[in-house]
């Protein structure tokens, strides 16, 4: 195909491409730093512009951080690996806000580490979930069967019977920070109690989280049991917040996009 | 650094353009320079002749 | 296996393999009051298994000089063997997973048995335990092959192999306890991130000493397309691992991404993981063991650099196909779809090219399931990556996100291409390298191949269907202008083709547990091949160990 063109001009010089290339494949290290300077350019162009996107993303002075249960409770719906059947993205298309709800803006997850997206819906978007049921409602859909028989999600039992770990949710904020969510000094300080006091209405700690989190935390046993402090409670708490953390979305007024006409 | 959003986004967008072209013409110069056939045909042969022992 | 190594290597082995295990305990002390603790353990045992290895075999004598001479091929096929039983072990559990989806109560209340555990364990052991081995062990074959060079030393090479294992070893241990990034195909924690980091560095360092031994003044394109997998899956790795743990006892960590940044990053990663790791490599794969197998050249080697540099340029900036409709700004959603589009190009440049080199040698493939399986790879290939680029068109890409649909496309991948490129590599390879006339059995080569092909076909007519269904149900109306179907209904619609589609993986599984039995049974029963002289140095050249 292409040798068959070349005879015709093959007479040329060598020079140029011969010093350059020669040279850079002589190197392997010439080779080298060819791959990545072409592999890289795509990914800085598209990845820089978003180190200051924080300039047009929409402004939520709402916007508050995880408390420290609903962060552990994160780390719950992480470690059980929900994110792998259940997105928390509304697109903005039109069957998607009427299913879900309004569609997700990028500040609403402007404090996640990392996201969760997700990329796949074996099981309904989650990102407007939070007040959708109640917290009966909720921990019972975690025994899925019970509520919905024709669903195909795991039971977990286990999580009300795991005891929730809470001293060491100061390191977690922490951590948090240290990566650019403004927990304050006070919040880190009392991350153990606060966790507990949440999941612990009428206790002396309880009143403490709405101080420092705002008054629309909810302060509840969400497992229903207020002795003990469960993962349940905790991936409740977190489920209970979802799309709740800012009322952003809720005051957009752009039209979200009819989706194309399907094909029939 | 004073840099903002847009002229970050402008120069990603202008940039990536100029950077395809220049890469697009050079591979094609090099792939086609014709002196570089008999080494390219030398390589697209030797894989397949029988000889299975380093060169030294 | 440590017979072949130096004296000087096995000190070095013997070493590197007391640190690996000091480092394991200290894990383990530091984070006794966290799941760091197991996996410290797990680096431990197999440190020191890997000093009890080289200590048993420490007074052996030296390797003579003539092994400089002769390729040094023993980490290749520990490389195969390991990549063999990654690939029963992890399609089983995909197998498993599959039919969870259906039967959800064989979970038995068990949090390590759960799907959202069990997942990666199938992806991480498909991709880098299969995949990884394979891309290892076929790379020191083909770097060496055509440099025409022995690797600089056998140290290295086992540091890489051994070490990668560990790698994948504490990232699946690591899922069922519940230690995990969530970043998808990245989930293995940042002490695991850091160790393949520097496994990843050695064998970089390793493929590159290599070719600087070689003779020739060019490279051959097989190997770019490996170098282009080493070097850009470090950076994709190292850039999406960025993390901060919560404390150096804890095995929990917090990506330095957040949001938007994070998501795109992500999907730059997961994009170009698909590109680099999964195509890349295995085109070097292709570019090497198509010709030889096929006894023809390839048939435009232009073509073939051409391609090169167009898929090296494209991947990077496809990434954003996977937030087509999210928060992310529109214009790198729409710079996406573009090059998503563009890259059908150098793909079908590479699929194009591949298939005519067998162009003229129809009645070999006919004959011979080997090259079959190497030419149906081909073949997926081009249909892969051009499902792909239409799945990135944004309003396609509406309708398919999110759905079954994509996980067709991925397997289309997967199954079709990566595995069975791998498995005509390795059925080309393990005669060759154990000196055999030919495989123990070309009857069960022939099997494999037919459950693998069918196997792939159920799974993806499976999952396209479920994934259109499943789309179209979402966005469908009723005359009055509601939502026609709730969720639960598209889910109940879904039921028959999961059934479907863990018949169609656990045919593919038979295929690759037939396909171990045949590599086995070669190695165990077929007569060597009485072609001995092509093995052994004609010029008796003596060489100086390393360089």
């Amino acid at each position: 195909m292409f040798h068959n063109l070349a005879p015709s001009w093959s007479q040329g010089s060598e020079a140029m491409p011969e010093l350059f290339h020669r040279k850079l494949e002589r190197s392997a290290i010439g080779f080298v730093l060819a791959i990545i300077a072409v592999a890289s350019v795509g990914g800085i162009v598209e990845i820089a512009p978003l180190f200051t996107i924080d300039e047009t993303v929409e402004e939520a002075p709402d916007m508050r951080v995880y408390t420290p249960l609903e962060l552990a409770g994160r780390n719950i719906y992480i470690r059980e690996g929900c994110y792998a059947c259940h997105s928390q993205m509304v697109r903005t298309l039109r069957d998607e806000v009427e299913r879900y709800g309004p569609y997700s803006l990028a500040v609403e997850s402007k404090y996640d580490h990392p996201m969760l997206w997700g990329s796949k819906r074996t099981g309904p978007d989650l990102a407007r979930v939070g007040g959708k049921y109640s917290d009966f409602g909720m921990s019972r859909i975690l025994s899925p069967r019970e509520v919905v028989p024709e669903s195909n999600m795991p039971a977990y039992r286990w999580l009300a019977r795991n005891s929730l770990k809470i001293e060491d949710l100061p390191l977690h904020l922490e951590a948090q920070r240290a990566i650019g969510v403004p927990y304050s000094e006070e919040m880190i300080e009392n991350a153990t109690r606060d966790a507990y006091g949440q999941a612990s209405p009428g206790s002396d700690s309880a009143s403490n989280v709405k101080e420092r989190y705002g008054a629309e935390t909810q302060v509840r046993a969400f497992d229903g049991v207020a002795t003990n402090v469960t993962e349940m409670d905790a991936l409740v708490a977190y489920l209970q917040v979802l799309g709740r953390l800012t009322d952003a979305a809720f005051e957009d007024t752009a039209a979200p996009e009819e989706p194309p006409e399907p094909i029939e | 650094m004073d840099v903002d959003h847009d002229t970050l986004v402008a120069f990603a967008k202008s940039w990536g353009l100029f950077y395809l072209i220049a890469l697009s013409l050079g591979v094609l110069i090099y792939t086609f320079w014709p002196s570089n056939r008999k080494k390219f045909e030398r390589a697209k042969k030797s894989i397949v002749e029988q000889d299975d022992k380093p060169w030294r | 296996m440590v017979s072949t190594l130096t004296t000087n290597e096995r000190l070095f082995a013997l070493i590197i393999s007391a640190l690996v295990s000091i480092c394991g305990l200290a894990l383990a002390a530091v984070g006794r009051q966290d799941l760091l603790a197991a996996q410290g353990f797990i680096i431990m045992v197999f440190g020191l298994a890997c000093v009890f290895a080289v200590a048993q075999g420490f007074y052996e004598p030296e390797p003579s000089k003539e092994r400089l001479s002769s390729y040094y091929d023993d980490p290749i096929k520990v490389g195969i063997a390991l990549a063999m039983a990654w690939a029963v072990f992890a399609m089983f559990i995909g197998v498993w997973i599959a039919t969870l989806l259906a039967y959800p109560e064989l979970t038995f209340d068990q949090g390590w048995a759960s799907f959202g555990r069990l997942r990666p364990v199938h992806t991480t052991g498909v991709i880098f335990g299969f995949g990884g081995n394979a891309l290892i062990a076929t790379s020191f074959h083909v770097v060496q092959r055509t440099s025409r060079a022995r690797m600089p030393d056998q140290l290295s090479p086992w540091f890489v192999l051994a070490g990668y294992n560990l790698f994948c070893l504490l990232a699946i241990t690591g899922y069922l306890m519940g230690i995990t990034q969530s970043k998808e195909y990245a989930e293995a924690e940042w002490y695991a991130d850091i160790w393949l980091v520097i496994v990843w560095v050695t064998y970089f360092i390793l493929y590159i000493r290599t070719i600087a031994r070689r003779k020739e003044p060019h490279i051959y394109v097989a190997n770019w397309y490996f170098m282009a997998f080493i070097l850009v899956v470090a950076i994709l790795h190292i850039v999406n691992n960025l993390a901060i743990p919560v404390s150096l006892g804890h095995a929990k960590s917090y990506t330095v991404w957040s949001g938007v940044q994070d998501a795109m990053v992500q999907w730059w990663y997961g994009h170009n993981a698909v590109a680099f790791f999964l195509t890349a490599g295995f085109l070097g794969m292709l570019y090497y063991y198509l010709p030889v197998r096929a006894q023809r050249p390839i048939f435009s080697y232009r073509l073939s650099i051409l391609s090169f540099w167009g898929i090296t340029f494209f991947y990077m900036w496809a990434g954003s196909h996977h937030l087509h409709y999210t928060a992310l700004p529109q214009w790198v959603q729409t710079l996406g779809m573009t090059f998503s589009v563009m890259l059908l190009v150098p793909s079908w440049a590479s699929a194009g090219n591949a298939l005519l080199t067998l162009n003229g040698a129809w009645h070999r493939v006919r004959d011979d399931a080997t090259l079959r399986f190497i030419m149906v790879a081909v073949v997926f290939y081009g249909l892969t990556t051009f499902e792909g680029s239409f799945l990135a068109i944004r309003p396609v890409n509406s309708l398919s996100h999110y759905t079954d649909w994509t996980v067709g496309h991925v397997h289309a991948g997967a199954l079709g291409w990566v595995a069975l490129i791998i498995f005509g590599s390795f059925y080309t390879l393990v005669p060759s390298l154990w000196k055999r006339e030919h495989m123990y059995s070309a009857l069960l080569v022939e099997v494999h191949f037919w459950l693998a092909l069918v196997g792939t076909l159920v799974y993806v007519f499976a999952m396209w269907n479920s994934g259109i269904v499943q789309g179209l149900m979402w966005r469908t109306y009723t005359e009055e202008g509601t939502l026609a179907y709730s969720f639960v209904d598209s889910l109940v619609a879904m039921y028959p083709y999961y059934i479907a589609r863990a018949f169609g993986g656990l045919l593919f599984l038979l295929g690759a547990i037939v396909g171990s039995y045949n590599i086995w049974m070669t190695i165990r029963a077929t007569p060597l091949t009485s072609r001995r002289e092509i093995d052994v140095p004609q010029s008796g050249a003596v060489v100086v160990p390393g360089e």
